[in-house]
């Protein structure tokens, strides 16, 4: 899939902010493949990026293109279409269902559209050391816990970029680095591009291209 | 796609509000109720008074004059039909065909010449052949022709015979009397007398008067009388229900009463029809308002579910699915509800046939094809109301 910005910027943000930025009023390409990390202090618009690539926001000028269709032109049965098959996310606020347990948090994004069984969950929960705690309620999770089921969450359906928005806030690195690992081997088996927004460089991450915001 | 619905439903909050749930169902079912034994007895007056009027070739023939008031009494010409009133009559929809009762323009008098000493002026009248019920075929006149058919009502020989013992003359059967020749003079402009003689060739149930056929009479009209433009005291009518309300409205207003009312039935069925037509419109807005409740309960399904929902539309459910499901949900209620208001509505139906009417053939025990259609027509419309505003509400949170 091809993913396209052209002279981006949030709507909130003055023009001035061009200038300086790897992103904003740049024309970049991105497909399938390409590791983007975006290196971001805080305050630059790194959760405004994924949430308009995401479409989750669309307070922005300038334009994002999917496959060269227009993200504004996309209805929302269609946003739901790429959510489901091309494109997946790990935001920074986590956003679990807090009342179901995080079996049944997974289970609920699985069962949308099953890249893997669900005994996958399980494996992988059993390699980023929460699988003691997949019947316990989101709520009752701790952050650390919590982020490394939304990780699960995002690599439970086919896509064909990953968009992650800060995905080790809650992780020592040891922690991180099983995560990563486990993301690129999701990503490769789906020949998938990342584009990972993060405050610093996080040296164990194979970009492939290194963006500043 | 195996999509499941089953781990969703705890993620929306149903429970609250559960009295405004519980109203909207019983009003629902009240209203579906309502409307379902409305139209249920429309269709049954409808049936019932269809009957019991004086039918050829299934249809109904009356004869109309104008109401004489004090006012218009001393003016003949106000107590006519006129050539304009013939045509808005014969515009009108529920009416199927319009002959006036052209009478005669002269003095005619009429005596039974030498076997009855009974002599009376008398009055003849015409019509088209096609409305009257008893036509033979020597009903027919030509110029020159010195014999006239005539067909009496029925009620002339019965009120004959009711007063003729008491003037001294012989009663007489309906053979008998088609058997008498009688004398038939015709006064002309300057009072000349014209004979000729007639003879009866048929009684007619119907229509109250004595016809001539339709050529003698314009014949003379012309030869005997003064008056050049078509006037007519009566109209026949030839209706396909004489107990039509529109009719009866159109007569009422216009000032024109049927003769014999037989449209009595028909009075009954406008008020009977108005009251259901009540009870009907009663049950709509119950209808409504059961659905506006339940709609108000959906909306406040999705605002207390509504991070839920959205979670649910990031991670890419489709809003139609999820409309579908949520809305798709309460429609086993929907359908239930329904089903037990026509449930009732067939056994007041069977009821009302069985013990008020004592099953009158020409009603049924079941509920009319009009009503389940209805009953249908309200599980799918519900059903698409609910999806649609869940649809509008779950896309309001992207």
């Amino acid at each position: 899939m091809q993913l396209t910005l052209k002279n981006i910027l949030p709507t909130y943000f003055e023009q001035g902010r061009k200038q300086n930025s790897g992103i904003w009023g740049k024309d970049l390409h991105f497909s399938n493949g390409d590791l983007i990390k975006i290196v971001a202090p805080s305050g630059t618009g790194k959760t405004s990026l994924i949430h308009f690539l995401y479409r989750m926001r669309i307070d922005f000028e300038g334009s994002i293109f999917y496959d060269n269709k227009p993200l504004k032109h996309f209805s929302n049965e269609e946003i739901a279409n790429l959510r489901r098959n091309q494109l997946s996310v790990v935001l920074q606020d986590m956003r679990l269902f807090g009342e179901q347990t995080l079996f049944q948090n997974l289970e609920i994004k699985r069962q949308l559209n099953p890249f893997h069984p669900p005994e996958k969950i399980a494996e992988m929960a059993e390699r980023l050391g929460i699988a003691t705690r997949l019947n316990a309620p989101a709520k009752n999770c701790s952050y650390g816990e919590q982020q490394r089921a939304v990780i699960i969450r995002a690599l439970l359906q086919p896509f064909d970029f990953l968009l992650m928005d800060e995905p080790f806030s809650h992780l020592d690195e040891a922690n991180a680095r099983k995560a990563m690992e486990l993301i690129m081997e999701e990503v490769q088996l789906r020949r998938a591009g990342v584009i990972f927004a993060e405050l610093e460089r996080v040296d164990f991450f194979p970009a492939t291209q290194f963006i500043h915001l | 796609m195996s999509l499941s619905y089953k781990p969703i439903q705890p993620l929306l909050q149903t429970s609250g509000n559960a009295s405004s749930r519980w109203f909207s169902y019983i009003g629902l079912g009240v209203g579906v109720l309502l409307l379902l034994c409305s139209v249920q007895m429309f269709v049954n007056i409808q049936k019932l008074l269809k009957e019991g009027s004086i039918r050829k070739d299934g249809h109904d023939y009356v004869s109309i004059t104008k109401i004489i008031t004090n006012e218009t009494m001393g003016q003949p010409e106000k107590n006519l039909f006129h050539e304009p009133d013939i045509e808005d009559v014969k515009k009108q929809p529920f009416i199927e065909g319009v002959s006036p009762l052209i009478s005669n323009d002269f003095r005619v008098k009429l005596s039974a010449g030498n076997m009855l000493p009974f002599s009376t002026d008398m009055f003849l009248e015409s019509l088209d052949n096609a409305f009257i019920d008893t036509i033979p075929p020597n009903f027919q006149w030509q110029p020159g022709q010195q014999e006239i058919p005539l067909i009496l009502s029925s009620d002339f020989l019965e009120i004959y015979n009711v007063f003729a013992p008491g003037q001294g003359l012989p009663q007489v059967s309906k053979e008998t009397a088609m058997g008498i020749p009688v004398q038939i003079t015709c006064y002309g402009r300057a009072f000349e007398e014209n004979q000729f003689s007639g003879r009866i060739v048929a009684f007619s149930d119907r229509v109250n008067s004595v016809l001539v056929p339709k050529s003698f009479l314009l014949w003379a009209n012309e030869q005997f009388g003064n008056k050049t433009t078509l006037q007519a005291s009566r109209l026949f009518l030839k209706l396909k229900d004489a107990n039509d309300p529109q009719l009866i409205q159109y007569l009422d207003a216009k000032g024109y009463k049927i003769n014999r009312d037989k449209t009595l039935l028909g009075r009954n069925k406008i008020i009977l029809q108005a009251i259901f037509s009540g009870l009907g419109v009663f049950g709509i807005l119950v209808v409504i308002l059961a659905l506006m409740l339940f709609s108000f309960y959906l909306q406040l399904v999705i605002a207390r579910s509504k991070e839920s929902l959205q979670l649910l539309l990031t991670l890419g459910y489709s809003p139609r699915w999820l409309s579908k499901n949520v809305s798709g949900k309460f429609i086993p209620v929907y359908v239930f509800i329904v089903l037990a208001a026509l449930g009732c509505t067939q056994i007041i139906q069977w009821a009302f046939h069985r013990f008020v009417m004592f099953g009158r053939p020409e009603l049924s025990s079941f509920v009319h094809w009009l009503v389940l259609l209805i009953a249908v027509s309200l599980i799918a419309l519900s059903a698409t109301v609910n999806y649609r505003m869940v649809k509008g509400l779950l896309n309001k949170l992207y």
